[in-house]
């Protein structure tokens, strides 16, 4: 089912929470509304699922108006970061309990619940209590509950933030093969970047309540819109166009016209490429060493760069190097 | 997918909900202002109109003609200031007995301070009295001329009555001090002394002083101990009961009852005040404190605690020694005459017992709507209501029960209110309404908002809220509220002293009228009643507590 947000605002006490924020995600989209903390991603998560109210805009589901209807009437699964399971209810139980609401019969709710507690690969755990299971078993749990009647929708509110990352990174795999292989459409909400990109079909990446960039996770990272966006997702060198005037010249066709405080170029670090040479005008000023790739710190004319150098590598520290870019893009500031 | 979803109905329609969230705000708020704020603005204005109705402060330029009344309250602040001082000073005694020593015994301690909780002032009066008044046990068994009325009956049935809280508090307190900071003093250099100076009492400045303040107003207030030992030292709460029983004096009561209104207030403001400064303690408890040995320091927390706490048992004791005595103190004959043949038979206990269970269910039912009906109110609203709800801890027993008699009895509704238990149960229910909000707030405050929200994406209304992630979570504060309002209407006698009638007569009202005939053993019976009773009381709700967190999975 398609959802279109149009124009949310919401302020809480004279303090602008949303502004004015649209966009919709397709009938078996996985999108992520990523940002930093207090970034108004939650807030709009929330006004999807109609537990917030928000101040003016339109929320549609499947072509129909629904921002005034009441959270209980919206038929959405949500998962929220920690502590929603009934901790006097057994897993079985607290998957069962949205048929229960809808007065599903006992037999019904028994054959579902074991259903989804299989699928989240909970098989047999059914009568454990939430205090037995740990935590990412009782957000599986909690992910089969937000499955149990049928939603239209599935929303998660940073359903991994609590966990430890080795369990995250399991779990995150599972959401992602649950999902596609239910269809069914996603939004969750996250602050952590590599999550976005390993998850999503769509980012939208927010800030201070507005949206910066709305796009693919390849997107996202080779053409990030703004300044914020290439900083945010991944490492960013960030260029002045002085500074690439004078040594990248060939970057300035592809540059969008404006003054030169307004565009910087964006290199990834693992677009430049560094070589020994003993008369080039970089120098290595830090190197450290991460396995399968090492990570160089160089000063280039006054700039300092970060570059990733894949496989091994013989740069030392203090060693004069040439440098040169293979992709880059222009981000305004 | 989506198919299921416009087949499945919801389950409840929207206004429905709403209406239910918005009653359960409005029933409990209309309860605190028709049976609290009206009784306590009918006796300010009370205090400032004359016969005729007309505005005067002519009342209070009546407190000052008559010479007895700054004396009762020079009485009633002397009492209290040497009751807090002894109070703080063994309660502090006591808790480090608890916390920071290698004493054996500390459960017999903890047993022993329960007692005061379950004996009313009055039944430590009336204990007092019966051990060290002129014709006590004492003067009987040595000839010593023991005479315990006046100030210094006054001082230990206080401050006998105000220890336990005080040791709860400052026992809290040092809970919260972690064994890191010892570690550290002791690393440096610091003698035990030294820390208790530099690491422990620093941590306590404002856990003693809201103990302080709260037994120096319980003090000021009590009127159960003064009925019975104060003799002929008056105090202030003695004072508005004879103005008001005695000469039928309501707006002398009234204007008395303003006067004793004024330090409570002033004490639970200075006291709110000190707790908003009170450091919460470590975020990380960190390893509990395991005292070292160090036997001089055991040795004077014993002596101290022993000092504290016989007293308590040796007046409990005789309390309940007596009720068995035939005729006291002529004839030390042991019976259960004095139970069996009861002058009203059992009839207060009974009355007491129903009041207090109609207090407690009324209680706990209001708080808890009102505690929920708040977690979704505008901040403004919610700040109102708090102050409300909190403010009969700042109002004396005795002005309520006066408020109650001049709005109620006197008023439209006199015709049913007069004389009916209800109005009894609610004088004591809004009396002690401040604690029972306290501890259903607290409870509230273990809900995790998370499962509010799960419920209502889930299609639950405000009800599956309540029944589904509300009420596990706040069962036991529920069932802690209950006991609370109940054991405390069972003791209370200051809140229903003027609204009790012939055929209302409650137990602990019994106690009182059967001490000032003189027939002290059948006063014993009933006191010992009303002791059981919340003791009863008290192990239902450890057992009840102790079910519900083996039965529930709820942290």
């Amino acid at each position: 089912m398609q959802l279109r947000i149009e124009d949310i605002s919401k302020a809480w006490g004279g303090n602008t929470v949303l502004d004015r924020v649209s966009f919709s995600a397709g009938a078996s989209d996985f999108v992520c509304l990523l940002g930093p903390s207090g970034c108004g991603k939650t807030t709009l998560l929330r006004i999807v699922a109609g537990l917030t109210e928000p101040d003016s805009g339109r929320v549609e589901l499947g072509g129909k108006d629904i921002t005034r209807v009441p959270a209980r009437e919206r038929g959405m699964g949500i998962v929220f970061q920690s502590y929603s399971l009934f901790p006097d209810l057994t897993a079985a139980a607290n998957v069962g309990y949205p048929m229960r609401l809808r007065g599903a019969s006992a037999s019904t709710i028994a054959t579902r619940s074991t259903e989804l507690l299989a699928k989240v690969g909970l098989g047999g755990f059914g009568g454990r209590f939430p205090d037995e299971l740990s935590g990412g078993q009782q957000q599986r749990v909690a992910l089969a509950r937000a499955l149990a009647a049928e939603p239209a929708l599935l929303l998660l509110d940073e359903p991994l933030s609590a966990l430890d990352p080795a369990i995250r990174t399991q779990l995150r795999g599972e959401i992602r093969s649950l999902q596609r292989s239910l269809g069914i459409p996603t939004i969750m909400v996250t602050h952590d970047q590599d999550e976005a990109l390993a998850l999503a079909d769509t980012i939208v990446c927010m800030k201070a309540g507005r949206i910066e960039q709305i796009g693919a996770p390849r997107d996202l990272y080779e053409r990030p819109a703004s300044r914020f966006v290439a900083d945010f997702i991944g490492h960013a060198n960030l260029l002045p166009t002085a500074f690439v005037r004078e040594v990248m010249p060939g970057f300035l066709e592809r540059r969008p016209p404006g003054a030169d405080a307004t565009w910087e170029l964006c290199l990834r670090p693992e677009d430049i490429v560094l070589d020994a040479d003993p008369r080039g005008d970089a120098v290595v000023s830090d190197m450290t060493f991460l396995g399968n790739l090492a990570r160089a710190g160089i000063v280039w004319r006054g700039q300092r760069l970060i570059a990733e150098l894949h496989g091994r590598s013989t740069l030392t520290p203090g060693e004069a190097v040439a440098v040169d870019a293979i992709r880059g893009a222009w981000v305004c500031t | 997918m989506g198919v299921y979803v416009s087949t499945l109905a919801a389950p409840h329609s929207t206004t429905h909900t709403r209406s239910l969230a918005w009653l359960l705000l409005a029933v409990p708020c209309a309860g605190l202002l028709v049976f609290f704020v009206n009784p306590l603005f009918t006796v300010a204005w009370r205090s400032l109109t004359d016969a005729s109705g007309a505005f005067t402060l002519g009342n209070y330029a009546r407190l000052l003609d008559d010479p007895g009344l700054p004396r009762a309250a020079l009485h009633s602040i002397e009492t209290g200031l040497v009751t807090t001082f002894a109070t703080i000073v063994f309660g502090l005694g006591i808790a480090m007995a608890l916390h920071r020593s290698r004493l054996p015994g500390k459960a017999l301690i903890r047993a022993t301070l329960l007692l005061p909780m379950l004996a009313p002032s009055l039944v430590l009066g009336l204990g007092l009295v019966l051990l060290l008044g002129r014709n006590g046990l004492v003067h009987r068994l040595t000839g010593l001329p023991t005479d315990i009325y006046g100030f210094p009956g006054l001082v230990i049935a206080n401050t006998l009555y105000g220890l336990p809280q005080v040791v709860l508090i400052v026992s809290a307190a040092l809970a919260r001090t972690p064994a890191r900071h010892y570690d550290a003093a002791a690393s440096m250099g610091a003698t035990p002394w030294r820390q208790f100076i530099d690491v422990t009492l620093p941590r306590l400045r404002f856990a003693l002083l809201a103990a302080a303040f709260l037994v120096f107003t319980e003090t000021l207030t009590d009127f159960g101990s003064a009925v019975i030992v104060g003799g002929n030292y008056r105090v202030l709460a003695m004072e508005i009961y004879s103005e008001v029983v005695g000469q039928l004096d309501f707006a002398m009561g009234a204007t008395l009852g303003m006067v004793l209104l004024l330090p409570a207030l002033l004490s639970v403001w200075l006291s709110r005040l000190a707790k908003r400064r009170q450091d919460s303690g470590d975020a990380m408890p960190g390893r509990a404190l395991a005292p070292a040995r160090h036997i001089g320091r055991d040795v004077v927390l014993a002596l101290v605690s022993l000092f504290a706490l016989l007293p308590i048992l040796a007046v409990v004791g005789t309390v309940a020694y007596v009720s068995f005595v035939k005729l006291w103190p002529y004839q030390q004959v042991l019976t259960l005459a004095n139970y069996t043949g009861m002058t009203e038979g059992f009839g207060p206990v009974w009355t007491s017992l129903s009041m207090s269970f109609m207090a407690a269910v009324a209680g706990t039912l209001l708080v808890f709507a009102l505690c929920a009906g708040l977690r979704k109110a505008p901040p403004p609203l919610v700040r109102a209501v708090q102050f409300m709800a909190s403010l009969p801890a700042a109002v004396p027993g005795m002005v309520i029960g006066l408020g109650y008699v001049i709005a109620f009895n006197h008023g439209p509704w006199s015709g049913w209110m007069h004389g009916s238990l209800l109005i009894i149960a609610a004088c004591s229910l809004y009396h002690y309404h401040a604690q029972a909000f306290l501890t259903m707030q607290t409870g509230m405050r273990q809900v995790p908002d998370a499962l509010e929200d799960a419920v209502a994406a889930f299609g639950g209304g405000t009800r599956e809220v309540l029944r589904d992630a509300v009420l596990p979570f706040t069962a036991p504060a529920a069932i802690s509220t209950f006991f609370y309002l109940f054991m405390r209407s069972m003791a209370t006698l200051s809140g229903v002293i003027f609204l009790v009638t012939a055929d209302t007569g409650l137990a602990s009202v019994t106690v009182m009228r059967l001490d000032e005939n003189g027939f002290l053993a059948q006063a014993a019976a009933y006191a010992m009643c009303v002791v059981v009773a919340g003791a009863l009381a008290l192990g239902a709700m450890r057992l009840l507590l102790h079910i519900l967190k083996e039965r529930r999975h709820v942290a």
